[in-house]
């Protein structure tokens, strides 16, 4: 039992902390501070900028041009990037498909996908939801037909997020109706250039266009683009769920944005006020126990030596507490939380505020931020699959 | 960074519970509860095993070992629902005697570390609530030699009428606030002018309140203050470890009655309603383990760091026990409240630690007005 990094970690951390600050854009880090408007542009900047040092995909092995971290390697590096102010790395290709294809991809897939995922050139989404299957994510019917060496793709996905950036998706499909319904799935990526495929904006709560329809109709995809075996594409998107993913519980992220809960609070004059600062103390205990159990994740993760079945528990408690500061933020912000102003969000407006900039954009996170406790399986089913591991029945 | 445990830490742990199941049953903690809860048997038995040296330097007969065993011991404790005073008389007294005079320690040291002696702090006052500092007890230094007398009264004493000496702070100088001028003695249990009376606890112990009047006392030391906030802190972490081992089983029980408990032809399992429950109680539990690694690894910090860490884990365990006790009992319904059923126990002694050290308002208190800007495990 010990909490402190080895020497090697140490240097390491720092080795990461000193290149992030030489290289991460400070118009860019100005904007995640300040929870401003990301542009495409900006995001794909700091992917470009990680690609070219190999460390867009900063969780791959070093056979496929990673940078072989350990565990703990990769939970600094999360570290420095959220604490500089870095943008999340969009994970739908670093993160999502690319270990899917290095798992179960051919040869010929892994090298047409992987370089361009790495670099950050090629922008990938994710088509998993649909209208009739969320929580219920097996029940999908978007439909992919074999035709000789094409699938024809027809139907539906939804709730893809950046879609409308989106180069190339991978998709859960149906291939079968035989069986029960989880044994008909195959995995396809589709280019989104392909004729058929067509993107309409959802607009959300917070007026943001964050989330899309993606249609395919008579959508004509090359058999090479399926992963693995046909009919076995919930088995690899269940091996994507399963893959060590610390990060979900985005508790560096949570403490970059505790700073500035405090920020706002001090400024509002709130800080000294008891009653609002015991809500911020409770919440700095419930992230830095959150932290430590991500630790204990990291750490067993680096030794290999046990399990800790715990990912569920993270996707609830990270979610929890992102939706919990960006309310207490939006209170901080007090009557001038009201305001709509959505040009307020972007950096350089010159427009006149109504009360202090900082206010701007709080109600609008705490509306996005709903979703953090649906998606990605709602806390509910992960409920049901951390009841199931307690109660083992 | 490293969360597992040594060989020699897993064999002391399994050392912790052999004992448990040989010879701490429910039936025997059951009969010394409605006895009165004396437990200073099952104190000697535990002395035994070797554990009331634990953290004892090894100079001083003991085994010379750190916060990680005792968390180990205490989470094993708190697992067999053992009732002695473990904790403040094998951890938090040792804390405060290394900081007495060589002579003092030679003489009381190796018999804490034997448990022939029962050594515990009585800091609580009847107006200090969990405040550390709040002191009215006064220390006089007595006409002859270098003794001193002592006058006031102290109260929720664990293990109060068992003890065979206590650790007693008393103000030198100074108001009954302030941080500064606290002197902590030794006062043994035959001491003139100390009375004692003692009553069992809620969890099947016993506490005392002591009355000092011209008490005879042996200095430890003059800088009491930030001693008992040391030795505050190590009670603390041994509450947390306590609660983890407590939660852990309390929740073993709970998940095998509703695999067994049948209503509405379907056993307890299977209602969605309550699985969430158990998922929560899962979360809390987990949430609670992570503080108490924390809590006892960061005992080592300056005092700052150490005093802000603890405060937060306290926290944490003070919320994590509330609820995951609370809602074992809603699940076992009524035989969970009642006194023939062991979930009851595990709850009144889970209820019990929350108000050890500083409860959670309080503590929450102490990390609202300590957190600086940056926060987290390394901040």
């Amino acid at each position: 039992m010990d909490l402190n990094f080895t020497a090697d970690e140490l240097a390491f951390r720092h080795e990461i902390r000193d290149w992030v600050a030489a290289n991460l854009p400070a118009d860019i880090s100005h904007k995640v501070h300040n929870a401003l408007h990301l542009t495409r542009d900006d995001m794909q900047a700091w992917a470009r900028i990680l690609g070219r040092k190999g460390w867009h995909g900063y969780s791959w092995p070093k056979q496929f041009g990673g940078p072989g971290w350990t565990a703990v390697q990769r939970h600094l590096f999360e570290e420095e990037c959220a604490l500089a102010g870095a943008p999340r790395i969009v994970p739908f290709g670093p993160v999502m498909v690319a270990p899917v294809i290095m798992a179960f991809g051919s040869p010929e897939q892994q090298q047409r996908h992987l370089p361009g995922i790495m670099s950050g050139d090629v922008w990938w989404s994710q088509g998993y939801s649909e209208p009739g299957a969320g929580s219920d994510l097996a029940s999908l019917k978007c439909k992919a037909e074999r035709q000789g060496d094409k699938y024809i793709v027809n139907g539906q996905k939804t709730w893809t997020t950046l879609g409308q950036y989106g180069e190339w998706i991978f998709c859960l499909v149906r291939t079968s109706s035989e069986g029960k319904p989880q044994t008909g799935i195959s995995f396809l990526l589709i280019d989104m250039k392909s004729p058929g495929v067509s993107v309409r904006p959802i607009i959300m709560l917070d007026g943001g266009h964050e989330v899309n329809e993606v249609w395919f109709d008579e959508v004509e995809v090359p058999a090479e683009n399926l992963v693995g075996e046909e009919n076995k594409g919930w088995t690899y998107a269940k091996y994507l769920l399963a893959h060590e993913r610390a990060g979900i519980g985005e508790v560096n992220r949570a403490k970059r944005e505790l700073e500035r809960l405090k920020r706002i609070a001090k400024a509002e004059g709130l800080y000294d006020d008891g009653r609002f600062r015991d809500q911020i103390a409770l919440l700095e205990v419930d992230i830095v126990a959150l932290e430590m159990l991500i630790l204990r994740v990291v750490s067993a993760s680096n030794s290999g030596k046990q399990s800790l079945d715990v990912a569920g528990l993270l996707k609830i408690r990270g979610s929890e507490i992102q939706q919990r500061y960006t309310e207490l933020m939006m209170l901080a912000g007090g009557p001038f939380s009201l305001p709509f102003i959505q040009e307020a969000m972007d950096a350089g407006w010159q427009g006149d505020h109504v009360g202090a900039a900082h206010c701007a954009p709080l109600s609008g996170a705490y509306f996005n931020f709903r979703k953090t406790t649906i998606y990605g399986g709602s806390n509910e089913v992960q409920r049901n699959i951390v009841a199931q591991t307690v109660l083992g029945s | 960074m490293d969360f597992e445990f040594t060989d020699d830490q897993g064999s002391l742990r399994d050392a912790v519970q052999r004992w448990v199941e040989k010879g701490f049953s429910f039936e025997r903690r059951h009969g010394l509860a409605k006895a009165g809860g004396a437990t200073r048997a099952v104190y000697a038995e535990l002395a035994e095993l070797g554990l009331t040296g634990l953290v004892v330097p090894e100079s001083h007969g003991g085994l010379g070992f750190g916060a990680i065993e005792a968390m180990v011991v205490m989470e094993e404790l708190g697992r067999g629902l053992v009732n002695a005073p473990y904790a403040a008389g094998a951890l938090v007294a040792p804390t405060l005697l290394s900081a007495a005079p060589e002579a003092l320690q030679a003489a009381w040291l190796p018999r804490v570390a034997s448990g022939d002696v029962l050594v515990v702090l009585a800091h609580q006052e009847q107006a200090a609530r969990y405040r550390l500092h709040h002191v009215r007890t006064r220390a006089t230094a007595s006409g002859s030699g270098s003794g001193y007398r002592l006058a006031g009264a102290k109260s929720v004493v664990p293990a109060g009428d068992e003890a065979d000496a206590y650790v007693v702070p008393a103000r030198l100088t100074g108001a009954d606030d302030d941080t500064a001028g606290i002197g902590l003695f030794l006062v043994e249990r035959a001491a003139a002018g100390l009375a004692v009376r003692g009553y069992p606890t809620q969890d099947g112990a016993r506490a005392a309140e002591l009355t000092l009047v011209g008490t005879p006392a042996t200095l430890i030391t003059e800088e009491g203050g930030a001693l008992i906030e040391q030795a505050a802190d190590v009670g603390i972490a041994a509450v947390c470890a306590e609660a983890v081992g407590l939660m852990e089983k309390l929740t073993a029980i709970t998940v095998e009655y509703m695999n067994t408990r049948k209503q509405f032809n379907a056993t307890l399992a299977s209602f969605q309603a309550l699985r969430h429950r158990m998922a929560d109680v899962k979360m809390q539990l987990e949430l609670g383990r992570s503080m108490s690694f924390y809590a006892s690894m960061k005992l080592g910090e300056p005092a700052a760091q150490r005093r802000l860490a603890l405060s937060q884990a306290k926290v944490q365990l003070g919320q994590s026990m509330r609820y995951v006790s609370q809602q074992c009992v809603q699940l076992h319904g009524g035989i969970g409240v009642t006194d023939e059923y062991i979930a009851s126990h595990y709850f009144k002694r889970l209820t019990m630690l929350e108000m050890s050290f500083g409860d959670t308002l309080h503590h929450l208190g102490e990390v609202s007005a300590h957190m600086q800007d940056t926060a987290g495990v390394f901040a």
